[in-house]
């Protein structure tokens, strides 16, 4: 629905902009996560541009090693993901630059897109063979299983109270002030979806799939080079692009860059300073976890919305 | 500890013992009498928890010490059942049936002494030395030094300092000896 | 067993001729008759880009061999945090670039040290740590444990001490630093080039050989 005002090239221009600036941004709030996690444990910390050191150099390294072509596709699966994500959903609202490719019922597709990348991942990693990547993925999609339910659930609560399956009709019906937010509109369907961001986001009390410092390091175990740099950019613009959709569907859009940058900023670091004081959770327990107040808060907001 | 080392002596028949500290006891004993007094201290004395399993070797004699180490997690006291074993084509009764983790014992019993354990799995299959063709290390006539000079070679120009001879030269001449 | 060594120069002494990516830069000053101080051509400055990339990331393999990997924790907790670095550990050999032999190797360790290690992404290199890599340390008598490391795998920096202090570990990542952005650092070169020499020692130390030629 959204006024395509722009041509194709000036638009073409716009999404490679768009696209890039929020990889950049990707990666240095990675950096900020990195300091303000040694800040809180009593550290020094690495520099804000860490995660660029860190892509560029898996960028210059070799490899020569073969695992078939699933396993070469699985990070291209995930940024291609990632991308699409992110492609169809308003960033500014109201402005055609940044507007990106929104369109009637996109939010269905946005889902989809969501789990897409994972799915390939799923696939790539199973293929490089290694035991602990496949630990990993079972973990991993059964902790997706788990945390889809209530962001479902919350989705189709907004959807309904709005009418509309369309992100941008959704951003346009929070205009007019903080107090039109469905944050406040439909507190049960934002708790909802804000627990399944913990789990989505795969940081502290969910990062059994990661285990970022143990033996299984996840479906990435058998990656590097190359295909580790297309990951990581991949979880870059992942975790910008999950942040635009909460803010497009519980914080009203944004009207200009800075607001989408502080909103941004203010939903990821949601997760992480939950992370920072919350120890681990099991997979199970994180499946119990999400398949009872989260549900049962996605439920209440739906049932909410039919009555009232 | 004095009950129980009475009892033992009654129905194993004679035994050497000494009672090292209040919880902690030393009991020898013949090897073929050895698993069965270790069966009825797990089944009806309590102690169930084999804490260790060693071997020694009496090389002037002519023995291996092997040293059960039991555990009564209820009195806290300690059992230690020794029993020696011939040197030559050296064989012990196997505690794994009792004790599962007693199987990596025997493994590396096994492959360190020569002590074999027949019945017990993972005999001969390596634990730590992967490859290994010479007697095995921890017997008392087993070269280190001369191994090492053999196999593995060194750095040239490292200098070794035998620690008598250097605190003698240090301290004087008996400056090692004092007890 | 052939107990002579054919001595090839090691890697710290000065890698064979020609194996350096390029010239070693950094100093800014020749002392030649007609060399001139000029610009590093487009090759040369790449590859310095590059290595100051990879000096300011390094992924440590977090494998610990021996009593040494004890120091490794006050390194990455709150006392030396190792992170300020940019060292990072990494569960597995696919995405590091350091390998830290932490003190004492045996020889069942051995196998799996060089299986880490040619697993691992070139370029990369190797930390030992302890004067047990250096000539056997305390433990040079031991029937299972090897004495010298740069026989089977090439070293870049040694640390030594027993234990070396966390400190000192420091004090040798930032010397590996300096080594790499000056392309000084290439023991992985050296294993490649003098592939057959680290082979045969390493076959005469592990008996049971069971390992492939080279672990992609």
């Amino acid at each position: 629905m959204s006024p395509s005002e722009l041509s194709l090239l000036p638009k073409l221009f716009w999404v490679v902009v768009s696209v890039v600036g929020a990889i950049a941004y990707g990666l240095v709030i990675g950096g900020i996560i990195r300091k303000v996690m040694a800040r809180i444990q009593g550290r020094i910390g690495p520099p804000v541009y860490q995660p660029y050191l860190d892509l560029f150099k898996v960028i210059f390294q070799r490899t020569a090693t073969w695992h078939g072509y699933m396993f070469y596709l699985g990070p291209v699966f995930r940024a291609a993901g990632a991308i699409g994500l992110f492609l169809l959903i308003p960033v500014v609202f109201g402005d055609p630059r940044f507007d990106n490719f929104s369109f009637n019922g996109d939010l269905l597709m946005v889902m989809y897109f969501m789990f897409f990348g994972c799915l390939g991942m799923a696939l790539g990693a199973a293929e490089g063979g290694h035991p602990h990547s496949v630990v990993a993925i079972t973990r991993g999609l059964s902790q997706m299983t788990a945390y889809e339910l209530p962001f479902s659930l919350a989705v189709v609560a907004i959807a309904a109270q709005t009418g509309s399956f369309s992100v941008h009709q959704i951003v346009a019906a929070q205009q007019g002030g903080v107090g039109h937010w469905f944050l406040f509109t439909n507190p049960l369907a934002a708790v909802a979806a804000f627990l399944a961001f913990l789990g989505m986001n795969m940081y502290s009390p969910f990062d059994i799939v990661l285990a970022p410092q143990e033996i299984p390091i996840g479906p990435p175990t058998e990656y590097n080079s190359a295909f580790m740099s297309a990951m990581m950019s991949g979880r870059a613009i992942f975790g910008v692009a999950k942040c635009v959709l909460y803010m497009d569907l519980f914080l009203g859009g944004a009207t200009t860059i800075l607001a989408a940058i502080v909103k941004v900023f203010f939903i990821y670091f949601w997760s992480i300073f939950v992370g920072a004081v919350f120890p681990r959770f099991r997979t199970e327990q994180a499946v119990r976890f999400f398949l009872g107040w989260p549900t049962a808060a996605g439920v209440a907001a739906v049932l909410a919305v039919m009555l009232f | 500890m004095k009950e129980i080392l009475k009892e033992i002596e009654e129905r194993f028949g004679p035994i050497w013992e000494r009672v090292q500290r209040p919880k902690l006891a030393q009991v020898g004993i013949e090897p073929a009498k050895a698993v069965p007094l270790l069966t009825w201290l797990k089944e009806h004395r309590g102690y169930v928890t084999l804490v260790h399993l060693s071997a020694v070797d009496w090389i002037e004699q002519g023995e291996f010490q092997l040293t059960w180490l039991l555990g009564n997690p209820e009195t806290e006291e300690r059992l230690m059942i020794c029993s020696r074993i011939d040197r030559e084509n050296p064989a012990a009764e196997t505690v794994s049936g009792l004790w599962p983790q007693a199987v990596t014992y025997e493994q590396e019993i096994n492959e360190m002494f020569g002590v074999s354990f027949p019945g017990s799995p993972r005999q001969g299959v390596p634990f730590i030395l992967e490859g290994w063709k010479d007697i095995p290390p921890m017997r008392r006539d087993f070269d280190t030094v001369a191994f090492v000079e053999k196999h593995i070679p060194g750095r040239e120009g490292r200098k070794h300092i035998d620690t008598r001879t250097y605190i003698g030269e240090k301290f004087g001449e008996k400056g090692y000896l004092h007890d | 067993m052939d107990d002579k060594i054919v001595k090839p120069e090691p890697p710290l002494g000065g890698p064979p001729q020609g194996s350096r990516p390029h010239a070693p830069v950094g100093d800014g000053c020749f002392l030649g008759e007609e060399m001139k101080p000029q610009a590093p051509s487009y090759k040369e400055a790449l590859a310095r880009i590059k290595n100051w990339f990879r000096a300011n990331s390094l992924w440590v393999m977090a494998y610990g061999t021996g009593c040494g990997a004890i120091e490794l924790r006050p390194l990455a907790t709150a006392r030396f945090d190792m992170e300020r670095l940019g060292i990072a550990m990494r569960p597995t050999p696919r995405q590091s670039n350091v390998l830290i032999v932490s003190g004492y190797l045996a020889v069942k360790s051995l196998k799996r040290v060089i299986r880490s290690y040619e697993q691992m992404p070139s370029p990369k290199w190797i930390v030992a740590l302890g004067s047990c890599t250096i000539n056997g340390g305390m433990y040079w008598d031991s029937y299972n444990t090897i004495n010298r490391l740069d026989l089977y795998l090439p070293v870049d920096v040694y640390i030594n001490g027993c234990m070396p202090r966390p400190e000192a570990l420091v004090a040798g990542f930032q010397e590996l630093m300096r080594r790499i952005k000056k392309g000084e650092a290439d023991g992985w070169r050296h294993y490649m080039e003098n592939l057959d020499w680290y082979k045969e020692n390493q076959k005469k130390i592990i008996t049971d050989w069971d390992l492939p030629e080279y672990n992609w």
